[in-house]
C-alpha cells in the first residue's frame, strides 16, 4: 500500500471499511504500514478531517494513535482532547475490538492530557463510554478502569465512579490494573460514605496475590485499617489464609503508626486516642489520611454506645455520657438519635426522664419483601457457586498444582486419594 | 378363558390383596434360598411355593363383596385344603363378623391350573358358587393393572362332556376409609436401609414432586375446559360448574392474619435454611480452591508440614 500520499490512505480506508472481511484486510494493511504512519503523523493528521470516525473507526484509530504517540505540544492538547472525545463518542464497537490496545493507548493519552490541563471533568463521560465499549462483558476489568476512577476522584464525581464499581469483577487483564482499580474504588466509596464496599475493595488489594511488595498495597493497607475501625469498630491484625505470604510478612512494617492507632482504639478511651492522634499528626498527614483519622476518632463514640447496648437494657442519658466520655447528655442524645436513624442500633429515647431503652432487631421475617430478598440472594449465590465449582475443577487440573501435590505425596500416600494414581512417575 | 355370564358384580377390598401378597412374601422368604448355580430368573420364581387360603365376605343379591381372607394349608398328597382347620376358622370369624360367609378361595400363580378345579369342587359344598381369586406374584412393569384375576366356575359342554371350567370375571376395587389410610401407608414405604438421610429425603421429595405435578396437570385441564366454556366453544355444563366452584371454595382453609404471619415466617425460615446450606457449600468450595491456589502458586508457603487437605 502506498502510504506516501494522504489521498491514497484516505481512499484505502474509505474503500475497505465495509464488511468484516474488508476490515480484517484493512487491519493487516494498516499494521504493515504502521511505522510509516507514525513517522509522518503530522501530515496524516489532516486526513482525519476527511474520514468519518463512526464508519471508518479502524482507520481513524490508527491515525489518531499515531498522532498521540509522540509528545503533544500545549497548543494542540485542547484540540486533541476534543477530537478524541468525539471519536470515543461515535466509534463503532466491532472495529475498535480489532485493535483494542490501540484504543486503550489513545484513551490513556486522553487521560494524561486532561490531568495535565487540570480539567479532569472533561474525561469522565468519555472514559465511561470507552470502558463500556471495550468491555467484553460486565465482569471484565479493562486497563481503562483505574484511569476512569482516578479522573472521577480528581473531578470529585463520586457517583459516576460508584456506578462502575457495582459490577463484580471476574476477569482481569493486568494485575496492576486490579490493584489500582480497587484502591481508587475504595477511595470513591469512602467519598460516597459506603464504608462496607470500601472495606471490601481495600481487602481485595491487601489479599491479592503478589510476588513482591508494592506501594499500592501498602497505602491500601493503611486505609484498610482506618476504614475497618470506622465501619466495623474493630480491627484484627491476622490475615486470612488466602493472603500472599509476601504481604503477610511485610505489610505491618510499613504501617506501624496505624496499627498502634488501632490498638489504642480498642481500649475505648477517647482522650487517649485523641492524644495519640495529636502526637502522630504529621505521619497521618504524610499519608493523606488525616481526614480518615478524624473520622475514626468520632466513630469512637458510636463504638462505646454500641457496646453499651450489649450490657444494658435501659440507661439514662447522663450515664451514657459518662461511660462514653461525651461531654453533655444533650450531645449523647444527639449521638444516639443519629445512630438510630442510621439503623446502627435499635433504641427508644424517652425524653421526659432522659432514659434510653435498647430494643431488639424488630425484623420478624414475615413479610413478602423478605421472601423476595432471600430469593434473590439465593439466586446470586447459586450463580456464584457454579463459578466457584468450575474454578475449583480447573484448578485441580492445573499442571503446576498437580506437580506440587505429587511432591508432597512423598510425605503421605494416603492423604491425597483424589489425585489420579496413574500420573505417578 | 371365556368371560363370566353369571351377571354377578364383584367388589374386592384392598385388604384381601394385601393379605395374599403378604402371605406369599412371607412363605417365599422363609422357604429355602435357591441354589447358587441357578442364575435363571424363571427357575427361581417357579420354585416359589404357591399359597392358598379362603376369602370371606358378603353376598347381597347380585353383588359379591369380598372383605377379608385367611390362610389355609394345602395338602399335596390329597390335593385338597385342610378341612378341619377351615371349619375352625370359619366358626371363629362367624363370632366376630356374623355377616361374613365363605365366598371362595385364593391362590398365587400366573394362571389357573387344572388341579385348582379339584379344590374348587371341594369348596362347592360350603358355597354352591365359589370364587377363585388368583394373584400373580411376578412383577411385570409393563402391566399397569393389578395382577389379580377373579374366576368363577361354569358348566360348559366340551367335547360332548359337561365340564366345569374357570371363567374370568371383572371386578372393582372398593375401599373403606381405614383401608385407604393403610394402602397409602404401604405405597409410601421407603427402603429402611435406603442409605443416608439424603436418599430418603430425595425419595420423599420425588414423591411430593410427582404428586404436585399430577395436581398441576389436572388443574390445567380444568382451567382449559373452563376457558373454552367461557369462550363459548363448549356448551355450559352447570353441574360441572357447581362442582368446580365447590372445589375452589375448599381452599384456602384459613384466611386470618395470624395464619398469614405464621405461614410467611415458616416459609422464610425454610428459605433461610436453604440459603445457609448453599452458603456453607460455597464456603467449603472456596476453602478448597484457596488451599489449591496456595499450594500451586505461593512460593514461600509452609514446607514440610502437611496442610489440612479435605
Amino acid at each position: 500500500m502506498n502510504v506516501n500520499s494522504v489521498d491514497s490512505l484516505v481512499t484505502e480506508i474509505q474503500g475497505l471499511s465495509g464488511s468484516s472481511q474488508d476490515l480484517a484486510h484493512l487491519n493487516n494493511r494498516l499494521k504493515q504500514s504502521e511505522d510509516v504512519i507514525r513517522s509522518q503523523a503530522a501530515t496524516f493528521a489532516t486526513c482525519l478531517t476527511r474520514i468519518d470516525p463512526s464508519i471508518h473507526s479502524l482507520g481513524y484509530l490508527y491515525i489518531l494513535e499515531a498522532c498521540t504517540a509522540g509528545a503533544v505540544p500545549e497548543a494542540q492538547a485542547n484540540e486533541l482532547i476534543i477530537s478524541v472525545v468525539r471519536f470515543i463518542d461515535v466509534c463503532s464497537v466491532e472495529q475498535i475490538l480489532l485493535v483494542p490496545d490501540k484504543f486503550i493507548s489513545v484513551c490513556k493519552r486522553l487521560h494524561e492530557q486532561v490531568m495535565k490541563l487540570g480539567a479532569p471533568m472533561r474525561a469522565v463521560g468519555p472514559l465511561l463510554m470507552a470502558i463500556r465499549k471495550i468491555q467484553t462483558s460486565p465482569e471484565h476489568l479493562t486497563p481503562l478502569h483505574p484511569d476512569f476512577l482516578q479522573v472521577c476522584l480528581s473531578a470529585k464525581c463520586y457517583k459516576v465512579g460508584y456506578g462502575v464499581l457495582e459490577d463484580d469483577i471476574c476477569e482481569v487483564d493486568q494485575p496492576r490494573d486490579f490493584f489500582l482499580y480497587c484502591y481508587y474504588g475504595g477511595m470513591i466509596c469512602i467519598g460516597q460514605k459506603c464504608y462496607a464496599k470500601a472495606l471490601e475493595l481495600f481487602h481485595n488489594v491487601v489479599t491479592a496475590p503478589m510476588s513482591t511488595m508494592n506501594a499500592i498495597a501498602v497505602e491500601a493497607y493503611k486505609k484498610y485499617i482506618l476504614v475497618s475501625l470506622i465501619h466495623l469498630r474493630q480491627f484484627s491484625t491476622t490475615f486470612p489464609k488466602y493472603t500472599s505470604s509476601v504481604a503477610q510478612r511485610n505489610l505491618k512494617n510499613f504501617s506501624q503508626p496505624y496499627i498502634e492507632l488501632a490498638n489504642s482504639y480498642s481500649t475505648g478511651n477517647i482522650s487517649e486516642l485523641k492524644a495519640f492522634v495529636e502526637a502522630n499528626q504529621e505521619k497521618f498527614e504524610n499519608g493523606n489520611n488525616l481526614g480518615l483519622v478524624k473520622q475514626v476518632v468520632s466513630s469512637m463514640y458510636k463504638r462505646n454506645i454500641q457496646r453499651l447496648t450489649q450490657t444494658y437494657l435501659t440507661l439514662s442519658l447522663q450515664d451514657i455520657a459518662n461511660t462514653a466520655e461525651i461531654s453533655t447528655p444533650k450531645e449523647a442524645e444527639m449521638h444516639v438519635l443519629q445512630m438510630i436513624e442510621d439503623g446502627e442500633i435499635y433504641a427508644a429515647i424517652n425524653q421526659k426522664d432522659g432514659m434510653v431503652r435498647f430494643l431488639e432487631d424488630p425484623e420478624q421475617y414475615k413479610t413478602c419483601e423478605m421472601i423476595e430478598r432471600i430469593d434473590s440472594s439465593i439466586q446470586r449465590i447459586m450463580k456464584l457457586s457454579k463459578k466457584l465449582t468450575t474454578m475449583d475443577e480447573s484448578m485441580s487440573c492445573d499442571p503446576l498444582y498437580l506437580s506440587k501435590v505429587r511432591e508432597r505425596q512423598r510425605y503421605d500416600l494416603h492423604d491425597f486419594d483424589d489425585v489420579p494414581q496413574r500420573f505417578n512417575l | 378363558m371365556a368371560s363370566s355370564s353369571s351377571g354377578l358384580t364383584f367388589k374386592l377390598h384392598p385388604l384381601v390383596i394385601v393379605n395374599i401378597s403378604d402371605h406369599h412374601t412371607r412363605v417365599k422368604s422363609q422357604s429355602q434360598p435357591p441354589t447358587p448355580g441357578a442364575g435363571d430368573a424363571t427357575s427361581s420364581s417357579s420354585s416359589a411355593p404357591r399359597v392358598f387360603g379362603c376369602v370371606i365376605g358378603v353376598q347381597k343379591a347380585r353383588t359379591v363383596e369380598i372383605f377379608n381372607s385367611f390362610e389355609l394349608l394345602y395338602d399335596p398328597s390329597t390335593r385338597s385344603l385342610d378341612r378341619s382347620f377351615l371349619e375352625k376358622k370359619q366358626e371363629l370369624y362367624k363370632k366376630v363378623f356374623p355377616n361374613f360367609y365363605i365366598l371362595g378361595w385364593y391362590s398365587t400363580g400366573a394362571d389357573a391350573e387344572e388341579s385348582d378345579m379339584h379344590i374348587h369342587k371341594a369348596l362347592m359344598d360350603i358355597n354352591e358358587n365359589p370364587v377363585y381369586v388368583l394373584l400373580n406374584p411376578l412383577i411385570n412393569h409393563a402391566q399397569k393393572d393389578l395382577p389379580v384375576t377373579i374366576y368363577e366356575s361354569e358348566m360348559h359342554v366340551i367335547d360332548g362332556i359337561p365340564q366345569l371350567i374357570f371363567v374370568r370375571s371383572s371386578y372393582t376395587i372398593e375401599t373403606v376409609e381405614a383401608e385407604r389410610i393403610s394402602v397409602d401407608h404401604v405405597a409410601h414405604l421407603k427402603p429402611s436401609d435406603g442409605g443416608s438421610a439424603a436418599t430418603q429425603l430425595a425419595a420423599h421429595l420425588t414423591g411430593i414432586h410427582s404428586a404436585i405435578k399430577m395436581l398441576n396437570s389436572r388443574i390445567r385441564v380444568l382451567h382449559h375446559y373452563l376457558n373454552a366454556m367461557q369462550k363459548g366453544e363448549i356448551p355450559c355444563d352447570h353441574s360441572l360448574l357447581r362442582q368446580v366452584s365447590s372445589l375452589l371454595r375448599r381452599l384456602p382453609a384459613i384466611e386470618s392474619e395470624k395464619f398469614q404471619d405464621d405461614f410467611l415466617m415458616e416459609y422464610n425460615d425454610t428459605l433461610l435454611i436453604s440459603y445457609l446450606a448453599m452458603f456453607t457449600d460455597c464456603t467449603s468450595t472456596m476453602n478448597d480452591l484457596v488451599d489449591k491456589i496456595n499450594i500451586a502458586y505461593d512460593r514461600h508457603s509452609r514446607k514440610g508440614g502437611r496442610t489440612a487437605f479435605i
